[in-house]
């Protein structure tokens, strides 16, 4: 879960990190005052949840109050990299000597921790690594170790630091450590650190991403107003209503309703409608065993997006079995109805008793299963892939 | 033979007195899995499915010779119940529930590398030993034994596989969940080498998806061992940035793409399966 840069800013200032002393505004007006206050010139930087702001026009100068307002009135009313602008931090301007890159994260491979640093900072570290590879600087530690000082020391020699200026950058450097291991963090990142013309070393811009499964133990940040957010971009409609019912889903650009059981296969069931030559509309978790509610909650989706134009579904009846499955969806399609046509398999646990609940569902009421075809063990699932290929042709 | 898990494991269930831990306990008991007993601090002297409940770990070993453990417990205890387990020199532990903070993770991987326990999970459903044991909420009705492991991050397509394996003749040897959690208490090239070791198993299918370098830590295993892999890597054409329902499915830039996971494997000598009906096609290509 990604923090806004001003909210790392905070953590950074609980562990005694130099960050400027920047004002967040919500209106050209404060924004105006927040100029002033800071002396008459700024940066003004706008708040989102994504990297690359600056390339995207999102980090202006203010060389006055009354320029800031028209800036922070163009900012509110522009989206950056599709976030609507909502707030603004106004940061003082200082003369810049050098930039340097400070930044932790979780060396997944090696179950370690790692601290990364680079007297090349001021890009992405992933630009530093393709551009000069030579000029980064790795420590690992283990889970439960603390950073000491003579570490923090070690890494601000490599960085080329010395005398005062040394001495003011080990607390950082500790700090940053501190802050990842305060906060269950994923990423704690400090890029540029600043080094200004009078001497100074300052946290100009902050990244911090924290492990969204670790909240319960975060009190703290909740009461900073850190709450659980969505981080990956604005979500769609769908994707917002889906959530709502606790359902992983995405929107994606095909015409193929995917209903496919668990995610590794709804991962894996994207794949084979490719592989036919089809296009997914969504992915989609639709296992575990799902109440009839939220059966129909999850066919809704797929049914009221218009870019629909078939429906793949599969399900592998475990512990919830395929009778169930059938009977739910069963319900739904009496209820509600289905706009598009349905292929869909059962295999696993009662998929006998499943497809004969759609069979004999269908003698009953014909016209509700017409576009419905159902298949059992027998047909591979690579074959109902094809054929959810075809329907969505048909239908186009 | 088998990997991890056999019929003569004594298993604890760790949470044994809650919904999931007594509602599974009953069904892996009803598989013949050799379950002895279970803890719940506090609880100690109850009884779930005539199995005694104990307050520790310790405990339970004392009075059942417990070697192995499953955890059914809510996120926030997952770290303490295996350590415990751990330190109370248990071999195996496997971790079922989702959303296990990562540190707690790593934590947990620390300490059984000290301890040589192997933990499966979190985010598993688990393992299964055919005929044998079943750990976790597997459902047991596509497998049989036979000659094949898998390894997968996923339950649903741990399902397919072994379906297909089972219908085509081949059958499995040990199916091992890894789990679909960001930070995992095993990695594929561990387990790879476990199924080398075991003469049963013919062949490995091995399923990975989107996300992580726990694929690409399987390249040198892989070039090693003689047991031929298959491999299946789920989420070529997923979007960039996007989590799809595991929380470790998730490309970041070019980084843990099904396509690199794909061609690393292939160089080391994997087979690559595009989809299910592949897999039995090229065991019979290899002669298992």
């Amino acid at each position: 879960m990604r923090l806004f840069e001003f909210e790392a800013k905070r953590l950074f200032a609980e562990k005694k990190i130099p960050v400027p002393n920047g004002i967040v505004v919500t209106s050209p007006e404060e924004a105006t005052a927040a100029v002033r206050e800071l002396g008459g010139e700024a940066i003004l930087k706008v708040q989102i949840l994504s990297g690359g702001r600056g390339k995207a026009g999102g980090i202006k100068k203010a060389d006055s109050p009354d320029q800031a307002f028209g800036l922070a009135e163009e900012l509110f009313a522009a989206t950056i990299k599709d976030y609507p602008i909502k707030q603004i931090l106004v940061d003082p301007l200082y003369e810049i000597k050098k930039e340097y890159y400070l930044g932790v994260t979780i060396d997944r491979a090696n179950y370690k921790l790692v601290f990364i640093s680079s007297p090349s900072g001021g890009v992405d570290i992933e630009e530093i690594a393709r551009t000069s590879p030579d000029k980064i600087f790795k420590e690992s530690f283990e889970i439960n170790e603390k950073m000491y000082s003579f570490q923090a020391f070690g890494i601000a020699k490599k960085l080329g630091f010395t005398g005062d200026l040394l001495k003011k950058a080990v607390p950082i450097i500790k700090g940053l450590y501190d802050v990842f291991k305060a906060y269950d963090c994923k990423l704690a990142e400090i890029n540029p650190l600043v080094e200004t013309t009078d001497g100074e070393l300052w946290a100009a811009d902050a990244r911090v991403s924290v492990d969204d499964d670790s909240l319960f133990r975060h009190k703290e940040l909740s009461e900073m107003g850190i709450e659980k957010r969505h981080e990956e971009g604005e979500m769609t409609e769908r994707e917002q209503l889906a959530r709502e019912s606790g359902i992983p889903y995405l929107d994606l650009d095909g015409d193929i309703g995917m209903f496919p059981g668990g995610a590794g296969f709804g991962i894996m069931g994207n794949d084979f409608i490719h592989y036919y030559g089809g296009k997914p509309a969504n992915f989609m978790d639709s296992g575990g065993g799902p109440s009839p509610e939220r059966l129909a909650k999850m066919l809704i989706l797929l049914d009221e997006n218009p870019n629909v134009k078939a429906i793949f579904g599969a399900r592998f009846g475990g512990i919830s079995r395929c009778d169930d499955f059938a009977k739910g969806v069963i319900t739904f399609l009496r209820e509600h109805g289905l706009s598009k046509p349905m292929v869909c398999r059962m295999t696993g646990n009662m998929w006998q008793e499943g497809v004969k609940m759609f069979e004999e569902a269908k003698k009953e009421t014909p016209e509700v299963f017409e576009k419905i075809e159902i298949h059992g063990i027998e047909t591979p699932i690579e074959e109902i892939s094809k054929r959810a290929v075809e329907l969505a042709k048909e239908a186009n | 033979m088998a990997i991890l898990v056999d019929k003569d494991s004594k298993v604890l269930v760790q949470g044994i007195t809650g919904g999931a831990g007594s509602f599974h306990t009953k069904r892996m008991l009803e598989y013949g899995t050799q379950i002895v007993g279970g803890t719940s601090p506090g609880k100690g002297g109850q009884t779930v499915e005539n199995l005694p409940v104990f307050d520790t770990v310790d405990e339970c070993i004392d009075a059942t010779e417990a070697d192995t453990s499953v955890i059914f417990l809510p996120a926030p205890f997952v770290k303490e119940a295996a350590i415990e387990a751990i330190y109370a020199g248990i071999k195996f532990v496997v971790v079922i529930p989702e959303h296990i903070p990562i540190f707690d993770m790593m934590e947990i991987r620390m300490e059984a590398k000290k301890y040589g326990t192997t933990v499966l999970g979190s985010n598993t459903a688990g393992i299964i030993t055919p005929g044998e044991a079943n750990l976790g909420i597997i459902p047991d009705i596509a497998f049989k034994p036979g000659r094949v492991g898998t390894v997968s991050r996923s339950g649903s397509l741990t399902y397919y596989v072994a379906d297909t394996l089972t219908r085509s003749g081949y059958g499995e040897t040990t199916c091992v969940g890894l789990g679909g959690d960001p930070v995992l208490g095993s990695t594929f090239d561990e387990i790879l080498k476990m199924f080398d070791a075991d003469p049963l198993t013919k062949a490995v299918v091995m399923c990975g998806e989107i996300g992580g370098v726990y694929e690409e830590r399987a390249v040198s295993t892989i070039k090693k061992i003689k047991t031929p892999v298959i491999c299946m890597i789920g989420g070529v054409f997923a979007p960039v940035g996007k989590r799809m329902g595991h929380a470790g499915a998730i490309v970041e830039g070019s980084m843990g793409t099904a396509r690199s996971k794909l061609r690393v494997l292939e160089e080391a000598g994997a087979y690559p399966a595009k989809t299910f009906t592949d897999i039995p096609k090229i065991l019979k290509s290899l002669n298992v």
